[in-house]
């Protein structure tokens, strides 16, 4: 009984979920546009978050490398250490680790600040100073975690790759110009592109899941630790499962 | 929010650079791809891919010349490769140009290698049909391999059948001659050291092939590659094959021996007088001279696996091994 | 009192609003003339602050009417709504300043979107005036979480008022205050009113509050309107449901 009560809770988050999405398509997209917060959120959510995103990075980057170099010494293929590591990163490792670190830092932020902004009614202070919440909140957020998240890939990728390029030096001697070349020998469009399509997709479920979650906030600061801690964890089960589907699609399409 | 402008300069010095690195990657991407080149293509028919899939690279006298763009099965025996080739190349290639599938270094992907060929001939053209060039790679030295291996099995084959001959032939037991006794226990000592030496082979490809197995060693490395290591592993069970065959014929040869001897100390039996034939005599040493040569034959394909450059270390340490049994060999049969 | 009607601003009618099976607003009925000061009494959990959400749309009634002048809030569209809000000020019992802004930020934030052509020099003039009225120039460029209590309460006083709405909504404005402070806020009250000419519903459980600013005092008791009438009228009253209040 109770297990048929979740199925019909878990559906029903399902739908207003859905339903919240649609409404940034056809509220959140329409003027006016809130251009000054959506810079401003922009600056919050992609530039603060560098550091973070970074040092992750970096350091994923680098044990990457120290942790893929015996197996492929043992198989003899040492070389290709750049290009295995140049590979992982960029197609998914990069993508995922900046994504995961994103929804937790953002995804929870943005749950933590729209939960406590209801609950302290300063959501609708906006509605009644004839600000849309919607618009001024939410479509920002939504706008700047998509556009922010890939160039943080990027900025992310590069870094790890730097990191990898640490990596190889430890134990062995490479130049950086033939780590670099090497890298970019083995790299596709095939490998960057659906990459760095999926990661918009990543920031919009970021974006989409924490405005949901913070909109929703129930009274009191329970209420909004709840919507911040369920806005991370169901954001970063929506980056596996977006993960899931672009693998599948990029497979269909043939560009894999 | 509380100081705008500076914010704002600093979230365009961050977008900037993340697109600038996107684009500096795509350009660089770009190059490699020939995306932004004006490419040609190629086609080639080959019989046997061995595994070659589109996306390999195609090589132009080892220079990276292009990618493989399509794969399509034409009929039972031939596949059609369709290959995209940068056009900064094209100038180079002629239509006698020769296709082959090989392999990156030594293990690694499957590549079509296009190599030029002495002579004059006009330059390719767009969608131009190159012909296929036999190759000594890997692929074929492994099926060299194999090809010895089913020697060694016909040869063992032949000399059991021989053997069977020679035993259930009658004329034998009339041999009269001692030298042509001692020729034949000679020759019988030949073969038995072939057949040993064939077994000592045998043992050594199994080790080497739990090696393989286990990813260990040089040779374990260059065979990770799943087709040539069935194709080994066929080999070997032919070579199995053979060493069985060869223990049989061994089996066989030294009875007989026995028999003959008994028969040659005793010098009786109706026979020996057939056996004063000297016509019999050269037929029968003739037949020995020939078993000789088989076994010699296979012992030179034995060597000659051994000097493989795939096997070289591994038997060296065979080598040394062998030596000591033998020793020991020969303290027992000092001993006796 | 009814009959001889002002102008109504605010009319309210079998007013019906409920959370789940809870009716918390059940056939309320109200009429707030221009220029006067109703004052809402009630326990706590009476529907309050659910009756005056009810009032500027953020809340959806379940059945009755509001009239804000003249226009039925329920019906309105997105934009008839933000055109009946700019007139209508509405003081949050949490305050609701916005906390990742400054106070200035805050006090400009309604100014800049309801009176788009604004210039800067007037927004800075309407800024400080406001801050003067409540006596908090001084933390202009602070951000929320610097002030006190109290400084809040007064800083979202100012923030509704920067508008010159023509009906303020006062959600408990003096609890939590000290009483001097308390009795400047009711000043500004109605003073404010004097200004403008604004009419105003004032919920509080402040009794010298309601002794000062109340023109009509209504109570709020099992989701409809008990009884109205004068602080005094009010104060005589021998019933018990009343008399609570005033004691
Ligand atoms: N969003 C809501 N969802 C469900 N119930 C609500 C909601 N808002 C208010 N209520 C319920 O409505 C009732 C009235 O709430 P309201 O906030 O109006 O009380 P109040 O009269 O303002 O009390 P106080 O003087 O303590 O502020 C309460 O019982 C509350 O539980
Ligand atoms: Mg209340």
């Amino acid at each position: 009984m109770s297990l048929v009560i979740r199925f019909k809770n878990f559906l029903d988050e399902t739908g207003n979920i859905a339903r919240f999405t649609a409404r940034f398509f056809s509220v959140g997209i329409k003027p006016r546009y809130e251009n000054k917060e959506l810079f401003n959120q922009c600056y919050i959510i992609g530039y603060r978050s560098l550091p973070l995103v970074g040092l992750t990075a970096f350091i994923m980057g680098l044990v990457l490398t120290m942790q893929l170099r015996p197996s492929l010494v043992d198989y003899g293929v040492e070389s290709q250490l750049p290009v295995m590591v140049g590979l992982a990163i960029v197609r998914e490792i990069g993508p995922v680790i900046t994504a995961l670190i994103f929804a937790g830092k953002i995804g929870s932020s943005i749950g933590a600040e729209l939960g406590s902004m209801k609950v302290t009614e300063q959501i609708d202070a906006m509605t009644v100073s004839g600000i849309k919440p919607f618009k001024y909140l939410v479509a920002t957020r939504v706008l700047a975690t998509t556009l922010m998240l890939p160039l943080l890939t990027i900025l992310g990728d590069a870094i790890s790759l730097f990191g990898a390029y640490l990596g190889v030096n430890i134990r062995s001697v490479t130049s950086f110009d033939l780590f670099f070349l090497q890298v970019f020998k083995s790299l596709d469009f095939s490998d960057v592109l659906p990459a760095i399509i999926k990661t918009l997709f990543f920031g919009f479920a970021v974006g989409i899941v924490g405005c949901y979650k913070g909109f929703n906030s129930t009274k009191g600061t329970q209420g909004v630790g709840i919507s911040a801690n369920s806005a991370v964890v169901l954001s970063s089960v929506m980056i596996f499962i977006i993960d899931l589907l672009a693998v599948q699609i990029t497979e269909l399409m043939g560009l894999n | 929010m509380r100081n705008p402008k500076a914010n704002n300069i600093k979230l365009g010095a961050f977008v900037l650079s993340a697109l600038v690195l996107m684009i500096f990657a795509f350009f660089i991407i770009g190059k490699n791809n020939n995306i932004f080149g004006n490419d040609f293509r190629l086609k080639v028919q080959f019989s046997n891919l061995n595994g070659l899939t589109k996306g390999n690279n195609v090589l132009f006298s080892g220079l990276q010349a292009g990618t493989v763009k399509e794969v399509e099965l034409i009929n039972d025996s031939t596949i059609e490769v369709t290959m995209q080739i940068n056009s900064k190349v094209k100038s180079f290639i002629h239509k006698n140009a020769l296709a082959a599938v090989g392999t990156e270094g030594l293990m690694g992907n499957k590549v079509v290698n296009i190599s030029p060929v002495k002579g004059i001939s006009k330059k390719v053209e767009e969608g131009d049909l190159l012909k296929v060039k036999n190759t000594a790679n890997m692929d074929e030295i492994i099926a060299k391999l194999s090809k010895t291996n089913d020697n060694v099995a016909i040869i063992s084959e032949v000399l059991k059948g021989t053997v069977l001959r020679i035993d259930s032939s009658a004329i034998l037991k009339l041999i009269n001659d001692q030298s042509i006794g001692i020729n034949l226990k000679a020759s019988l000592k030949n073969i038995y050291k072939t057949t040993s030496n064939a077994n000592e082979m045998t043992i050594g490809l199994n080790h080497l092939v739990n090696d393989i197995k286990k990813g260990k060693g040089t040779a374990g490395l260059l065979l990770t590659d799943t087709s040539m290591a069935s194709t080994l592993k066929d080999a070997i069970v032919q070579i199995k094959a053979a060493g069985v065959n060869a223990n049989q014929m061994t089996n066989q040869m030294n009875t007989m021996v026995k028999d003959l001897n008994h028969e040659l100390t005793n010098g009786k039996g109706p026979l020996n007088r057939l056996l004063k034939d000297s016509l019999t005599a050269k037929n029968i040493s003739l037949t020995i001279e020939n078993l000789q040569k088989g076994t010699d034959g296979f012992n030179q394909n034995m060597e000659a696996l051994k000097h493989n450059f795939l096997f070289r270390g591994y038997f060296r340490k065979l080598d040394s091994k062998k030596k000591e049994e033998q020793s020991e060999l020969l303290k027992s049969s000092q001993k006796k | 009192m009814e009959t001889e009607i002002k102008e109504p601003v605010i009319v309210i009618k079998d007013l019906v609003k409920a959370f789940g099976d809870k009716k918390v607003l059940d056939g309320f009925n109200l009429t707030v003339e221009k220029g006067s000061n109703v004052v809402i009494l009630g326990k706590s959990g009476s529907g309050k602050s659910v009756l005056i959400k009810c009032i500027i749309g953020l809340l959806q009634s379940d059945s009755g009417s509001i009239l804000v002048f003249k226009g039925n809030i329920s019906q309105m569209n997105e934009d008839e709504l933000d055109q009946a809000r700019s007139k209508i000020g509405f003081l949050f019992q949490s305050n609701a300043l916005y906390d990742s802004m400054t106070i200035r930020e805050n006090l400009e934030f309604p100014l800049l979107r309801h009176w788009v052509d604004i210039t800067k020099e007037e927004v800075e003039r309407l800024v400080n005036e406001a801050l003067e009225n409540v006596d908090l120039l001084h933390t202009m460029d602070m951000m929320p979480s610097e002030l006190s209590g109290g400084m809040l309460k007064r800083v979202a006083l100012a923030r509704t008022m920067i508008l010159r709405p023509e009906v303020i909504l006062y959600d408990e404005p003096t609890t939590g205050l000290d009483p001097v402070t308390s009795r400047e806020i009711e000043n500004l009250i109605l003073k404010l009113q004097k200004k403008n000419h604004s009419s105003s519903i004032i919920i509080s459980h402040d009794m010298n509050c309601v002794k000062n600013t109340a023109d009509l005092v209504v109570l709020l008791l099992e989701g409809k309107c008990y009884t109205k009438g004068t602080y005094e009228e009010l104060k005589q009253s021998t019933d018990e449901n009343i008399k609570q209040f005033f004691e």
